[in-house]
């Protein structure tokens, strides 16, 4: 069970390097590659993989996603290819050790912020955060544990799915974790996507932070017209 | 009763509370999910129009819902593989 995890395979200059370290090159290598070729040969492919980020995003966004489409589609496929390469032989998914996806939801912590304070300007991006000042605390302590919860839940999935396999392999190792190697790339797909959407949802809110007045007015007319 | 050996049980209250929490920690997230895909469904049937925007709205909170029994699973892998109470007896 000690090959399950990561492991350190070797160090640079002292730093440590872990086998989802080297597997992350050979799945970037291989991303970049296929980008190459089907650019070359099929670039109808390419545009419809940009034509469904851009509608599913815009979707869950519920505003035009070209300005945020170019960091939430990478992310949305670093993290599907990531996830399905784990079932290559001798590759692990890079998103087996927690390091990945807390490096992911960190980058996912930080474009909120850079997002909000390009929309709205330093100041008025952290005067709407703390718009009454006792809200503070609790927006700092929501930032952080959805960020952990970000990382917990890729993580989690991930090792699960992929634990299920490696143990239903010790017991039969011929064509029985066949299905369930197809149900955890499914798993993996999902996962991207919820990644993405979540990633999404944090940035429209970060957005919309300040955009709460129409929405309270709308309550306050409809208490009024309670009270009428 | 003889003396047990201090590791011995903490492996032994390790297995049990992995059976326990494990079936604890699933079922009552996946009766939740349940609701939530019953009540999904029932709005998705009733307006189709609107299904699109409400399966966008199941996936996400499902996400959520499914992130607690992750928690459970996560912190159950550290007490099976890392537990840190047994090192303070050996």
């Amino acid at each position: 069970m000690e090959d399950f995890f990561p492991h350190v395979v070797f160090t640079i200059l002292g730093i440590p390097v872990r086998n989802t370290v080297v597997s992350t090159w050979v799945m970037m290598a291989v991303v970049l590659g296929l980008v190459i070729v089907l650019g070359r040969r099929r670039p109808i492919v390419l545009e419809m993989l940009v034509h469904f980020l851009n509608d599913t995003i815009s979707d869950v966004m519920g505003r035009p996603a070209e300005p945020y489409l170019p960091f939430l589609g990478a992310l949305a496929i670093f993290i599907a290819a990531a996830n399905v390469i784990g079932v290559v032989p001798f590759v692990v998914s890079p998103t087996r050790g927690i390091n990945t996806p807390l490096a992911l939801a960190l980058v996912v912590f930080f474009s909120v912020h850079y997002f909000g304070i390009r929309a709205k300007g330093v100041v008025g991006y952290f005067k709407e955060l703390a718009s009454p000042i006792f809200i503070l605390p609790l927006e700092i302590v929501g930032q952080l544990s959805r960020t952990l919860s970000l990382t917990l839940r890729l993580f989690g999935n991930i090792v699960s799915t992929e634990l299920i396999v490696a143990v239903i392999f010790a017991l039969v190792p011929l064509f029985v974790p066949l299905p369930l190697v197809g149900f955890s790339m499914f798993t993996g797909l999902l996962q991207a996507y919820i990644f993405t959407s979540l990633a999404a949802v944090y940035i429209g809110a970060g957005l919309e932070a300040g955009e709460s007045t129409p929405a309270k007015s709308q309550i306050k007319s409809s208490e009024e017209r309670s009270k009428n | 009763m003889t003396e047990m050996d201090p590791g011995v049980l903490v492996t032994i209250i390790t297995i049990v509370v992995s059976g326990v929490g494990i079936v604890l920690g699933t079922a009552i997230p996946a009766i939740v999910e349940g609701r939530a895909v019953l009540k999904a469904l029932e709005g998705m049937t009733r307006q189709p129009d609107v299904a699109g925007q409400l399966r966008t709205t199941l996936l996400i909170s499902m996400a959520l819902l499914e992130s607690t029994a992750i928690y459970v699973l996560l912190i159950l892998l550290v007490l099976i593989f890392a537990n840190p109470l047994l090192d303070r007896f050996f």
